[in-house]
Formats: structure tokens, C-alpha cells, sequence
């Protein structure tokens, strides 16, 4: 039986790991590196590397931290995220050892590069990044770029409709990095049935993950700073949220 | 021992370096290449995963691995394909409309229509008791498709569902010196990996 998953976050800024707080406040955790070994050794179901200042600097990717994760060998799969502007960086990330690619800017400036880059890696490898809030009653698409705020256009639905992209990335990014904040309206609002959900920001307890995981829709709970605050993480979620059906935690953890 | 040398098969699409990087994780020397002179000296080809079949076909059409891979594979070479790898193997597919594949195993590659996307964690049963595949009853892996490789019951050695009242498709397939595993045992953890270490070993020093 198909399982729901804990993906590990690990936002890089200026290539060090940072916790973030709703994207506006960063404090350093350390080598992303690092806490991608960490992340694999507890067991997470998927990792998201996300590189927040590639894109609004024009970086590109950040190749160079994808082959240093890439070449230590994890048996976990890793997401990338930022950056990517074109079908051909997209085919470099995975090239260089992503196995997935969260895009954002280029949903709305690329929507030709992202169909391309679905018939070239599948869709199945192609996650959409929304970073959405609820702005008197109706639900938003934030553009970091601009610091602007827009519905959700159909160009974007279009992609997620006709299975161009696999999975959306429900980013709760007012919240993100807050205790228990998670809006559970931004999965509420979202109009399309049928597309599996990762929810992500503000949930870093359980009983706010047990809430959002058992939403139908959710196919995945992403986690940021949380994780990084105890050895094991992801295994004492996994034991306090007993019960979902989700993958046996790494290591037993004993009742405390 | 000698250390094996896993071919591992560049037809453009495929995830090489997640696959090269756990392959030397577990012990393994790879060469990656695309051309048949450099993958015939390996002990084993691996077709890896990640990419849309008609894509990876016209490529390995287009550099004449689809030849010279049908040939290893009639010669007895051990063959393992990954996910779309593993799709590879089959008589045909319907992914953005007909293409044939390698024929290695016969069956057709068809969409999933129980749901849109198989992708996460999902256990196996095991359909025989083929040695390569001991134990592996009930064990947990990473799968990432949305079309599924239907084979004929004498080739399946393993099935999935998406739940329990669901209908069973096929995870892996195994014909003689060819292996198909629909999940990526590169990127599940300790159990894929020692399930990937089993098949090789399996095939290789039979």
C-alpha cells in the first residue's frame, strides 16, 4: 500500500543551510551537506534541497552543491528546487544528481520549457512550487520576484490538469518556519482535484501533521527547521504520528 | 573477489550520477557511456531510471544502443533496467503515444489507471521464488511512475498495489540474464540498496 511521505526540507541560502522564517528572517544551521546526510540517515522519504537566493540573483542552479550531495551516495531521493530557468538547466539538476525538480519562475515565464522538460524526464520528476497565501477569502500565488500577488492562472493549471506536473508544492510561505501555523485554507482553496498535494510551512508538530496527512488529497508533508532541533527526527515523528500510514520509522524509537 | 564494473547506459535522459554515486556506495565500480564498445566491457548493463520512454528510445535508436543492447542481452550479458529503465525492456509502450521498446521481455508498457502517479514508498509482493528476489516479500521502496510495465505472469516476480482493494501491477520482471525493477532500489535506503547488491551478485556470479 502506497504510503504518505516525510520529506525533509533544507533551505540554502548563499550556499549555507539556513532555518528561515517565513522566507524574510534566516539563521544558519551549517553545510547543507551535512544535514543531507542527516536527513538520509533518519530515515526521510524524500529530500528537498531548496536554494532560495538562485533566482532573484539569476544564479541558475547551484550545480556545484548538487554534485557535493550528489557524490555522497544517499539513499534517499533528492528534490532540487531553485533557480532553474530553462529546459536545458532543468536537464542539467538531474544530470547532476537531483532525481526531481520543484520549478517556480519557471511555471510562470516557461510554461514551454516545463512541458519540454516533462516529455524529456517524465512528468513524474516535475513538482509545481506554489507559494500561496489566502488574501481576504481568496487564495493567492505570491511571485517572490516581484513581491506581487496574483490568482493562480491557467496557464499553471493547465500544467497541473493535464499531468505536465506531477505533484504541487502547497507553500504556506507567511508561515513557513512558525510553530503549529500551517493555513489549512490553501488546501481548501486549491481548485484542482485530483492533484497530489505536498503541504509545506508551519508544520513542524504532530498534531498539526496527523491534521494535514490526513487530508485525501495530501500525498506528502514537507518539513524544514524542525528537524534539525533532534538526532532522529523523522523516526520520533514517524512513532508520534503511529497510526497514518506512513513508512516504519528508521530506528525504534522507545516511549519516553 | 574482483570488484564488479556496472555498465551503466547513457542514452541522455537518465538520472547517471544518482545511479553512478549509490552504484559506488555499495562497493561497485560503473563506467557510464554511451557507446557499445565502452559498455561491452563491463559485467553488467544497467539501464537507470528517470526520463519519458519515447525520448530514451529515440536517443538509444539514434546512437545504436538499442542494437547493440538487444545483442548483450541475447549473448547472456546480465541486463538490469530501472524504472524507466526497466519499461525499456518491454515489446512497446503508450507514454505520449506508441513506441517500441527493447523487446527483452515480452509485454506492454501502459498507463497506470487507478490513479495518475505511483510516487513514494510502497511495499511489494512477491509472486515466486525467484533467488534473486529471496525475502523481499513485504519490503518497502521508492517508486516514481505513472505508466507500469504488464507483462505476461510467467515474467512477473513481483507486484504493488496503490491499496489494498486495488489491483495488482508489476514491479519487477525477470527473464533468464534480464532484470526489470519498477521502483529505484538506489534510492531506498538500506533495504533497496541491499536488494540491488542481491540481483547483481545474483546475475553476475551465478
Amino acid at each position: 500500500m502506497l504510503k504518505k511521505r516525510l520529506i525533509g526540507v533544507i533551505t540554502v541560502k548563499n550556499g549555507w543551510a539556513v532555518q528561515s522564517f517565513g522566507y524574510r528572517r534566516h539563521l544558519p544551521l551549517g553545510r547543507p551537506e551535512i544535514l543531507a546526510e542527516n536527513l538520509d540517515r533518519w530515515g526521510a522519504d524524500e529530500i528537498i534541497l531548496q536554494c532560495i537566493d538562485r533566482s532573484a540573483h539569476k544564479l541558475g542552479p547551484d550545480f556545484a552543491l548538487l554534485e557535493r550531495v550528489a557524490k555522497m551516495g544517499l539513499g534517499t531521493p533528492i528534490i532540487y528546487s531553485g533557480g532553474i530557468r530553462s529546459f536545458q538547466e532543468g536537464i542539467q539538476v538531474i544530470q547532476s544528481g537531483a532525481d526531481r525538480l520543484c520549478i517556480d519562475a519557471l511555471l510562470r515565464y516557461g510554461p514551454k520549457d516545463v512541458a519540454a522538460l516533462s516529455d524529456r524526464l517524465g512528468a513524474q520528476a516535475l513538482i509545481a512550487a506554489l507559494p500561496l497565501s489566502i488574501e481576504s477569502g481568496r487564495l493567492r500565488w505570491y511571485d517572490y520576484r516581484c513581491c506581487t500577488y496574483a490568482s493562480l492562472d491557467d496557464k499553471v493549471k493547465t500544467l497541473l490538469r493535464n499531468k505536465v506536473v506531477s505533484e504541487a508544492l502547497i507553500i504556506d510561505w507567511k508561515n513557513e518556519g512558525y510553530d503549529r501555523s500551517f493555513d489549512f485554507d490553501l488546501l481548501k482553496h486549491f481548485p484542482l482535484e485530483g492533484v497530489p498535494l505536498i503541504a509545506f510551512g508551519g508544520l513542524n508538530e504532530a498534531s498539526v501533521l496527523r491534521r494535514v496527512l490526513g487530508v485525501r488529497q495530501v500525498a506528502a508533508a514537507a518539513i524544514g527547521n524542525s528537524l534539525n532541533y533532534r538526532e532522529h527526527s523523522i523516526s520520533h515523528l514517524k512513532h508520534e504520528l503511529g497510526g497514518l500510514s506512513l513508512r516504519a520509522p528508521s530506528v525504534k524509537i522507545e516511549p519516553e | 573477489m574482483r570488484r564488479l564494473n556496472i555498465g551503466i547506459v547513457d542514452y541522455g535522459v537518465g538520472n547517471i550520477a544518482s545511479v553512478q554515486h549509490a552504484l559506488h556506495a555499495i562497493g561497485y565500480r560503473s563506467t557510464i557511456a554511451s557507446k557499445s564498445e565502452t559498455l561491452a566491457q563491463t559485467d553488467l548493463l544497467l539501464l537507470p531510471g528517470v526520463g519519458a520512454f519515447p525520448a530514451a528510445m529515440q536517443m538509444m535508436n539514434a546512437s545504436g544502443l538499442t542494437d547493440f543492447v538487444r545483442q548483450q542481452a541475447l549473448d547472456g550479458k546480465p541486463i538490469v533496467g530501472i524504472c524507466l529503465g526497466m519499461q525499456l525492456l518491454a515489446e512497446s509502450s503508450s507514454e505520449l503515444g506508441h513506441t517500441d521498446g527493447l523487446g527483452l521481455i515480452p509485454g506492454k508498457v501502459v498507463a497506470l489507471e487507478q490513479s495518475r502517479w505511483h510516487i513514494g514508498w510502497n511495499s511489494i509482493e512477491t509472486l515466486t521464488e525467484d533467488h534473486l528476489f529471496m525475502n523481499c516479500n513485504d519490503q518497502v521502496l521508492y517508486f516514481n511512475h505513472s505508466f507500469f510495465f504488464d507483462a505476461p505472469v510467467e515474467y512477473q516476480t513481483a507486484v504493488a498495489r496503490l491499496d489494498e482493494f486495488s489491483e495488482p501491477f508489476t514491479v519487477i520482471v525477470h527473464r533468464d540474464n534480464v532484470v526489470g525493477l519498477q521502483f529505484h532500489p538506489e534510492k531506498s535506503q538500506v533495504v533497496g540498496r541491499n536488494m540491488l547488491v542481491s540481483v547483481i551478485e545474483g546475475l553476475c556470479r551465478a
